[in-house]
């Protein structure tokens, strides 16, 4: 795909090629579609010859559990972007397919759907499928593992505390009434307009592992993404367990803890804003 | 908390070391003293992040809290009031220019108060009761004594001196 965009950007670019194109357009289809190969083999030995490579150096976390005496270390790798997609996970992709099979990261979907590919690129939390590899200075790009959690293997974090607190929130609807007509729970638009900002979250821990009192409590803190899917249950006008769920916030540790810093906004690779549903749920237990 | 394998790790390193010091190859040792050097992190940890620790079953939801508004949302809502009563408190007797020693007592409580829980969520966050619940019990009952002692002084400065409002202007002007 890279190279497809590569080539067909250089064949845009080389304007000595245009008027061949042109005239090889006018001429017979057999005739363009050999010119069109012609001129794209022309664009492209051009290129390569009078381009220089763009290297641009990548230093990733590494951590081996299968030899655990080594301690963990910064391992860089040197790529060309011109043959390397725009996003952060390109690159990545490519140092595991070219240089080092042994790299390890989570990654599924590559379009920011899916949060597994929550990392710290250069010291923010973000989705490496939806990071661009910056451009505009020369400096290395730096990739760790999301801050304060327990690394598995290299750029691969344990969440399985982040998800036992993600269960603890009931994340499905609780209903004892039936619709009224027996099909499925209605809703109005206003309704439904309230979880507009909350059910985009993926859950790709980003802003609950960037949240200062999250690294420091997180065993009774909820941190601020299982908060956001929390008030996104509150805030469900389906929803008939209110009052459980404000209980189950209602103490010391598990709400209170979140002290408006608001890192979590910040790093959301999605746009969201859970520190605007956190305060939401603070405003409904007010009183 | 990758640094909990690592410190443990670095202990492996140290023992390892330890035992064959004088049998390990120079080149050896030289990448570990480089691996040393990787971490810039001050060695005096106070409190060391514990080993991974999973209760239950990964499938098992983590306990959920009894619920107590007491330290929950009354809690938070008394915060909030006294923070905000705070605002204008802190402005009426300079703005009115009067020393009311009412407004002065009321003035004093808020301070203590809101000092008070201040500290108090700063002990909840850097004094984790399920680490350090004897710590935690020694640092409440501190920030308790604390705000007595505060308290009484503040009685003493407002009964027989001239008051926190007037003192503020004296310095102010001094």
């Amino acid at each position: 795909m890279a190279a497809i965009r590569s080539s067909s950007a250089l064949l845009l670019g080389a304007a000595a090629s245009r008027p061949a194109l042109r005239t090889a357009v006018t001429s017979s289809t057999a005739a363009a579609v050999r010119g069109m190969a012609q001129v794209a083999d022309a664009a492209q030995q051009t290129a390569t010859s009078s381009e220089k490579p763009r290297l641009k150096t990548f230093q990733v976390y590494r951590w081996n559990p299968d030899k655990p005496t080594e301690k963990p270390r910064m391992q860089s790798y040197t790529l060309d972007l011109n043959k390397t997609g725009p996003m952060v996970l390109d690159a990545l992709l490519r140092i595991k397919n070219e240089l080092d099979p042994t790299l390890t990261f989570r990654r599924s979907c590559r379009e920011g759907i899916c949060g597994s590919c929550a990392m710290n690129i250069n010291g923010t939390n973000t989705l490496a499928c939806l990071c661009r590899i910056p451009k505009e200075d020369n400096s290395d790009v730096k990739i760790y593992p999301l801050p304060h959690t327990y690394v598995i293997k290299d750029l691969v974090p344990d969440l399985t505390h982040f998800y036992k607190q993600y269960k603890s929130i009931k994340p499905y609807l609780q209903r004892d009434t039936p619709a009224p007509d027996g099909k499925e729970y209605r809703q109005s638009k206003e309704d439904r307009k309230k979880l507009d900002g909350l059910y985009e979250c993926i859950l790709c821990a980003c802003c609950s592992t960037s949240c200062p009192s999250y690294w420091w409590n997180s065993e009774e803190y909820l941190g601020p993404a299982i908060l956001l899917q929390s008030y996104r249950w509150l805030a469900d006008s389906r929803d008939e367990r209110k009052a459980e769920r404000k209980a189950a916030l209602n103490n010391s540790m598990s709400l209170y803890r979140c002290h408006t810093i608001l890192n979590c906004t910040r790093t959301c690779p999605k746009g969201l804003n859970p520190g605007l549903a956190i305060a939401q749920i603070k405003k409904e237990l007010a009183f | 908390m990758a640094s909990i394998a690592r410190s443990s790790l670095l202990r492996q390193v140290a023992s390892a070391s330890r035992v064959s010091m004088a049998t390990r190859p120079a080149l050896q040792q030289s990448v570990l003293a480089r691996a040393a050097t990787f971490h810039t992190t001050s060695k005096r940890e106070l409190l060391p992040p514990l080993p991974q620790r999973i209760k239950g079953t990964v499938n098992d939801a983590v306990p959920v809290p009894e619920p107590s508004p007491a330290q929950g949302s009354y809690h938070w809502t008394f915060d909030r009031l006294v923070a905000a009563g705070l605002v204008p408190l802190t402005v009426a007797p300079f703005a009115a220019g009067s020393l009311n020693p009412t407004l002065d007592a009321i003035l004093c409580a808020g301070i203590l108060i809101h000092s008070h829980s201040g500290f108090q969520q700063i002990i909840i966050d850097y004094v984790p009761k399920y680490r350090t619940p004897t710590a935690r019990k020694l640092f409440m009952w501190g920030l308790n004594a604390a705000t007595v002692v505060v308290g009484l002084a503040l009685y003493e400065f407002e009964t027989t001196d001239v008051g926190l409002t007037e003192a503020i202007k004296r310095i102010w002007t001094a």
